[in-house]
């Protein structure tokens, strides 16, 4: 067990030393996060906060956020470890390369969760949106999380062998935001884009999440009458094909000998 | 045994539209446990993806790579819990983390918690003389203070394998001075396996316990340090004449090379026995060459690299 949390607590802690180190310029991403959400919310509105309609966006908003960490993280992160030559010592190591990156993720998502929660009160205090918080509602912002963790692996993976996969994480990203429901809940798409929008990474999080947070739904509830079910099939699908796909790509990265290129 | 066995390995880089680099030739090479081995050779021998073989971060196509009954590729992290890396280039450690942040990190990433090897990192800052500033940024270092950073951040582990690829490039007079007392050190004096790539080939004879010269991913050769410098010694001879050499005996030089410099011909070259000279004299004298001198040379490790690099078949 020491074996896998020791690598873990190592690399939250390098990363939140890191981030530490860049507090002006994580507060100001803060600060930017809220502005941006507050900005949005109130275009949506024509000009006013419209509660409810605050309250949908920010649930999509705030997980679309966690997206954007773990897809940059390991995009932009890895490849920039890559330049500075500190990556290849990530594996030269006794630990598995799995549990570093996972540490990696976890210092980015304690960090982002700082940033969610920050503007969540701050949106709830100014806007006061019909938002309730029940501790069932973990379980599928956990499930959420960890279909996330299994996409920050496959990016990891993909930027090991690829290199440069930023732009195309970047695109991912966008495309997170207006396809996962962030801003336009899914039952409002079009059929064909529909059923591609639940495909992505976090869009079963925010429906579930929705229906628990907005119209009050527990998780019995959701779990009877199998709301549940796809978010957690798609979340161990993510998590079971990240990892296959991460170690592939390590693998292939040590036989082309391109780990510490960029 | 711990030595380090390289047995019948091969790497090839495919490129793009053009052919792909061997740059690992079938290889055997044995590392012998304890003392400072220097693997030297032109750039884009081999040496460092020799070196990144060993760490695990290359896979070889072909052959297997060992460290005592460890196989490095199907054993990795039993190998890497026994191996120190500095990696060539100036960034093997986080500049925006002090060196103890450094150390305690590299610690865990060994699988040591951070209170184990408190004292052992104590230790190394101050031997470093790194102590007074353990809690500054790396990056307001110097380069030759950053590199011992790197140094002691591959030390933390205490491991018995040092890897150090070009561990004195870029490093001020003082810094490499430093650089190379440790790596005497744990090479010499602590009995550590130390396997060293660089350029500065005056530094690997001064270090190296034994030498290895590494051409397009082939041995080329390897012998202890001392035995290779002797090897060369006894049949290098240098004779100096007065004058232009005669075309006539300028197309028929053998071994030596010549060339004319400040009125004198100066020829150079090999001879497996001194009396071989006698004949070789008497033929300049009767060409009317007046004898300067004649002197054995005794070569540096840079001249029998080159002639091994630039001679051998």
């Amino acid at each position: 067990m020491t074996a896998l949390l020791l690598p873990i607590y190592n690399e939250v802690r390098k990363g939140l030393l890191l981030i530490w180190d860049y507090k002006f310029s994580m507060l100001l991403q803060i600060v930017t996060f809220g502005m941006v959400f507050l900005g949005i919310t109130f275009m949506m509105g024509n000009g006013e906060f419209i509660p409810a309609r605050v309250a949908s966006a920010m649930i999509g908003y705030m997980i679309w956020f966690l997206a954007t960490l773990a897809i940059n993280d390991m995009s932009w992160n890895l490849q920039q470890e890559a330049q500075t030559g500190t990556l290849e010592q990530m594996f030269m190591t006794v630990a598995p390369t799995g549990a570093i990156v996972l540490g990696r993720v976890l210092a980015r998502f304690i960090f982002s969760i700082v940033t969610v929660g920050s503007t969540s009160l701050l949106v709830v205090v100014l806007v006061k949106p019909p938002l309730i918080f029940p501790a069932g509602a973990l379980v599928p912002l956990l499930l959420t999380l960890l279909g996330l963790f299994g996409f920050g692996y496959l990016v990891a993976g993909a930027t090991l062998v690829f290199k440069q996969v930023g732009s195309l994480a970047s695109i991912m990203v966008n495309m997170l935001l207006f396809l996962n429901g962030s801003l336009l809940p899914v039952e409002r798409m079009p059929e064909g884009l529909a059923t591609f929008a639940r495909l992505l990474p976090t869009t079963e999080g925010i429906i579930v999440l929705r229906r628990m947070m907005i119209d009050g739904a527990s998780v019995s509830q959701v779990w009877s009458d199998g709301g549940l079910e796809p978010l957690i099939i798609h979340s161990l699908v993510l998590v079971g094909v990240g990892l296959a796909a991460f170690g592939w790509c390590e693998r292939l990265a040590r036989r082309k000998g391109t780990l510490g290129q960029y | 045994m711990n030595d380090i066995v390289l047995r019948a390995v091969t790497k090839t880089y495919p490129r793009k539209g053009k052919e792909p680099v061997r740059a690992v030739d079938n290889l055997d090479l044995t590392i012998p446990e304890g003392g400072i081995f220097g693997l030297l050779g032109p750039n884009g021998a081999g040496k460092t993806t020799i070196i990144k073989m060993i760490c695990g971060l290359i896979l070889p196509d072909s052959g297997e790579v060992r460290i005592g009954d460890i196989d490095v590729n199907r054993q990795r992290r039993q190998a890497m819990g026994r191996i120190g890396v500095v990696l060539e280039g100036t960034r093997n450690i986080y500049w925006r983390l002090s060196p103890w942040e450094n150390l305690m990190y590299f610690a865990r990433l060994k699988g040591i918690p951070g209170r184990q090897v408190a004292g052992r990192a104590e230790r190394l800052l101050s031997e470093l003389d790194l102590w007074d500033r353990r809690k500054e940024k790396v990056r307001t270092f110097s380069r030759g203070m950053q590199q011992k950073v790197a140094i002691a951040c591959a030390l933390i582990g205490d491991p018995d394998i040092i890897l150090l690829d070009e561990p004195t490039l870029g490093l001020d007079v003082q810094a490499s001075r430093i650089v190379q007392e440790w790596v005497f050190r744990l090479g010499r004096e602590q009995g550590k396996t130390v396997i060293l790539t660089t350029h500065q080939l005056p530094v690997a004879q001064q270090l190296c316990t034994r030498i290895a010269i590494i051409r397009e991913g082939r041995v080329i050769a390897n012998e202890p340090t001392a035995k290779l410098l002797k090897r060369f010694e006894d049949d290098y001879y240098k004779i100096r004449l007065q004058g232009p050499l005669p075309e006539a005996l300028a197309a028929r030089l053998g071994p030596f090379t010549a060339h004319y410099e400040d009125g004198q011909t100066i020829l150079t070259g090999h001879l497996h026995d001194g009396l071989e000279l006698y004949p070789l004299l008497e033929k300049y004298r009767a060409a009317g060459l007046p004898l300067i001198s004649v002197s054995r040379n005794e070569e540096d490790l840079e001249d029998i690299f080159i002639r091994l690099v630039e001679t051998h078949p």
